[in-house]
């Protein structure tokens, strides 16, 4: 057994370290590593300059794209990524969409939009909750009725994530609403944004913030080339969608790196005099945490190898989404609990690319409770932990 | 023992949680945070006439001589509304340390704060100095006919509104003075919290006051200082309670309404448990905000302070749990800014952190 890297992985490690030092723009580190908004144009310039160097699908097999990197290497990739303050490519279309349109769509699809995800062109957006339609997604409720070569799409989604930058959409639509059960009948369809009838109203997010929106589908007219493999098929390819999702889904990287900013922050306030890292409650809560992360960068490494021998990746990604955002929402509490009273002021857009305003209390401290109230979405959101917990239950305990 | 309240308080709060009822709804809340004010004139007169602000202070300022259960029931309806007022920067803090200091305007200044005109604030903190009220950096320097102040004050509850600001600096030991905010060299950077309420910070740079802005003795405030932050302290306690029935009320119709799965999401177990486990904190903070309340007058300090500590701490564990809980519970609608949720999670976290958080009353506790 060897739990360190090896000299070929610390080699790759250190051509990564090479590629982001010379090839990351500043303004996209100092938006990134102030922990503010990126704006579209800097998601889709760093996802071009990853494109560039063939990095921004490492996951997608090699011949449409992929790297062949395993998912060590993706990890090491990853945590580099966090520690040189380089924002990391958005999910939606590289580690979302990507895997279904190369396992279910057909080579006019794949042809026609996998080199804009690997570019980061085109800006795909997710369209699967709906106001009535979460933990329980597949009661779902917008609908596609097929009229001639065309669906007609109307219904609404919801929680769309920077929906308000989004090109195209990919979503799940209900082909046949008088299917035996809720799962049958569910279609998996690729929705232009920009066609007449379709509308992205934001939603504001309780820690100030711009992310999430509501897309509203008012007879929109969909060609029926659009539609991923076969009709009434949608839910096996969201399923699919899902668990596939398990590489990066702990979010080791980041939590890492929120690691160091909490020590840093700790390092600069004071308690009783002294700096409040060396106050022995607080290290407690510290050490405590960094524990759990140390234990879950061994078990995510080491069940993404085990899945990849042959495991069942079934309860994976659930097990560690569970514990990933866990982990991840202690440290932005513990970050909030070290920020102090510079916790409160609210200052929603401090750090934001153009943001020049006076602030109260330092950069980390402004931005620490509105992240800590941002990061309650992620034990909600791509099935919630409730969801997640049910999920690993049926697989492993059978009920 | 007994857990009531008198007759005079019931129809206190009956009068305040009709008015506000009537006048101040979440709608009401989220146009006044998009002015950018936590301050509302009208509403603040409107509070001073049902005579909140003068219930707690002395008879002889033109108050009723109530003491701080009052101020518990009206914070608590305060906290229910999400009102931003200043309610507790003036009439807790400032009418605390007036009254405590005494001096010749101080009567005058209480019959201000119990009509409402004119507005106080109360800055001990310091940057970078973790939740000590005591820690000073700020300097009070002896000049031929007054005083010279230089430093710097964190997050002044109450700073954005207030046109006299009382502050601690040394003065060869904690004291207390009293600076108009307009005062040449003073710089009060005005904002407001996450749930809305207004603080600032005021910098100052060798201000220049006159012997009469010390308050009390020079040198002997500490006693004071504390004092103030536990009436401070026990009136955001009973702030929370307010949020959190609120958050409760809320929970518990969202889990009954909300169905998922072809039933109620709280017919599910995994819910149910979590909920009865709020209701259970719920009780247990409500028990420690009225001990607060009570032991906030104690003039005895270490029995006070322990009490004190002990609410701060038990009430803030919990109004982090239901935070997080309550929005977990709710999903993605409880992450939203036009749900009301978000807004009263807001007002719990300003609320433990503000006076000392949980960390800092938890080790008061243990020491005293």
């Amino acid at each position: 057994m060897e739990l360190s890297l090896t000299a070929e992985q610390t080699a790759f490690r250190d051509e990564v370290h090479a590629f982001l030092k010379e090839s990351l723009p500043e303004d996209i580190k100092h938006t990134q590593t102030s922990g503010g908004h990126l704006s579209k144009e800097q998601h889709q310039r760093w996802h071009k300059i990853l494109g560039d160097k063939g990095w921004s699908t490492p996951l997608w097999p090699l011949e449409h794209g992929g790297t062949g990197w395993s998912p060590v290497e993706y990890a090491v990739f990853d945590e580099e990524c966090y520690r040189m303050g380089a924002p990391r490519v958005l999910p939606f279309s590289v580690s979302m969409l990507g895997p279904v349109l190369i396992n279910f769509g057909n080579d006019e699809q794949r042809k026609r939009f996998l080199p804009g995800i690997r570019s980061g062109e085109d800006w795909w957006a997710q369209g699967f909750s709906e106001p009535g339609a979460g933990s329980d997604l597949a009661s779902l409720k917008t609908s596609a009725v097929r009229d001639g070569d065309h669906y007609v799409v109307n219904g609404q989604k919801t929680w769309t994530t920077l929906g308000q930058h989004g090109d195209w959409i990919f979503c799940l639509v209900r082909t046949d609403a008088s299917a035996a059960k809720p799962q049958i009948g569910i279609s998996f369809i690729l929705i232009d944004m920009r066609d007449p009838g379709v509308e992205v109203r934001p939603i504001i997010t309780l820690d100030g913030s711009h992310e999430v929106n509501e897309v509203w589908f008012t007879d929109v007219r969909v060609p029926a080339e659009n539609l991923v493999g076969q009709e009434n098929m949608g839910w096996t390819y969201a399923k699919f969608l899902l668990q596939n999702e398990r590489i990066g889904i702990a979010g080791i990287g980041q939590s890492k790196e929120q690691l160091v900013s909490l020590r840093r922050l700790a390092s600069a306030e004071k308690k009783n005099g002294k700096p409040l890292i060396e106050d022995p409650s607080f290290r407690a809560k510290l050490s405590e945490v960094e524990i759990e992360l140390r234990a879950l960068d061994l078990t995510n490494k080491r069940m993404l190898v085990e899945t990849e021998r042959g495991m069942d990746p079934g309860p994976v990604s659930s097990m560690l989404k569970i514990r990933g955002s866990e982990v991840a929402q202690r440290l932005f509490e513990l970050k909030m609990d070290a920020a102090g009273l510079y916790a409160l002021p609210f200052q929603p857009e401090a750090g934001d690319a153009g943001w020049n305003d006076q602030l109260a209390g330092t950069l980390a401290q402004a931005r620490s409770a509105p992240h800590y109230l941002n990061t309650r979405k992620i034990s909600i959101f791509g099935g919630s932990n409730e969801i997640q917990r049910s999920i690993v239950s049926k697989m492993m305990l059978g009920f | 023992m007994n857990f009531d309240y008198s007759e005079e308080q019931k129809m206190l709060v009956q009068s305040l949680e009709r008015t506000l009822a009537k006048t101040y709804d979440f709608e009401t809340y989220r146009s006044q945070l998009a002015t950018k004010s936590s301050h509302d004139p009208a509403l603040w007169n409107s509070l001073a006439e049902l005579g909140i602000m003068a219930m707690s202070l002395p008879e002889a300022a033109g108050g009723f001589d109530g003491n701080h259960t009052d101020i518990a029931l009206i914070s608590a309806e305060l906290g229910r509304r999400l009102v931003p007022e200043p309610f507790v920067s003036n009439v807790v803090l400032s009418a605390f340390v007036l009254n405590a200091c005494g001096g010749d305007s101080a009567a005058e200044q209480l019959g201000e704060i119990a009509t409402g005109e004119r507005k106080f604030a109360v800055g001990f903190y310091e940057p970078g100095e973790r939740h000590n009220p005591l820690a000073l950096s700020t300097k009070a320097e002896k000049t031929a006919d007054g005083w010279s102040i230089t430093g710097h004050k964190a997050v002044v509850l109450g700073g954005d509104t207030a046109s006299e600001l009382i502050i601690s600096a040394d003065a060869g030991g904690a004291s207390l003075f009293m600076i108009p905010a307009d005062s040449d060299g003073l710089t009060v950077r005005k904002y407001q919290l996450l749930d809305g309420r207004g603080a600032a910070d005021l910098i100052f740079d060798n201000v220049s006051v006159g012997a009469d802005a010390l308050l009390g003795q020079a040198g002997q405030a500490e006693a004071i200082i504390l004092d103030a932050v536990d009436r401070g302290a026990a009136a955001l306690v009973a702030d929370s309670l307010g949020a959190i029935e609120e958050i409760i009320d809320m929970t518990k119709e969202y889990l009954r309404t909300r169905t998922q799965f072809g039933r109620p999401i709280g017919s599910f177990q995994v819910l149910a448990h979590r909920m009865v486990d709020l209701l259970v904190d719920y009780e247990q903070a409500k028990s420690m905000s009225m001990e607060a309340s009570v032991e906030a007058d104690n003039e005895d300090a270490a029995t006070r302070q322990k009490a004190i500590s002990a609410c701060k701490a038990k009430v803030g564990a919990v109004s982090r749990k239901f935070g997080k809980e309550s929005i977990q519970m709710h999903g993605g609608i409880g992450m939203t800014d036009e749900y009301a949720l978000g807004a009263y999670v807001k007002r719990l976290l300003v609320n433990e952190t503000m006076f000392g958080d949980t960390d800092y009353h938890l080790e008061r506790y243990s020491s005293l």
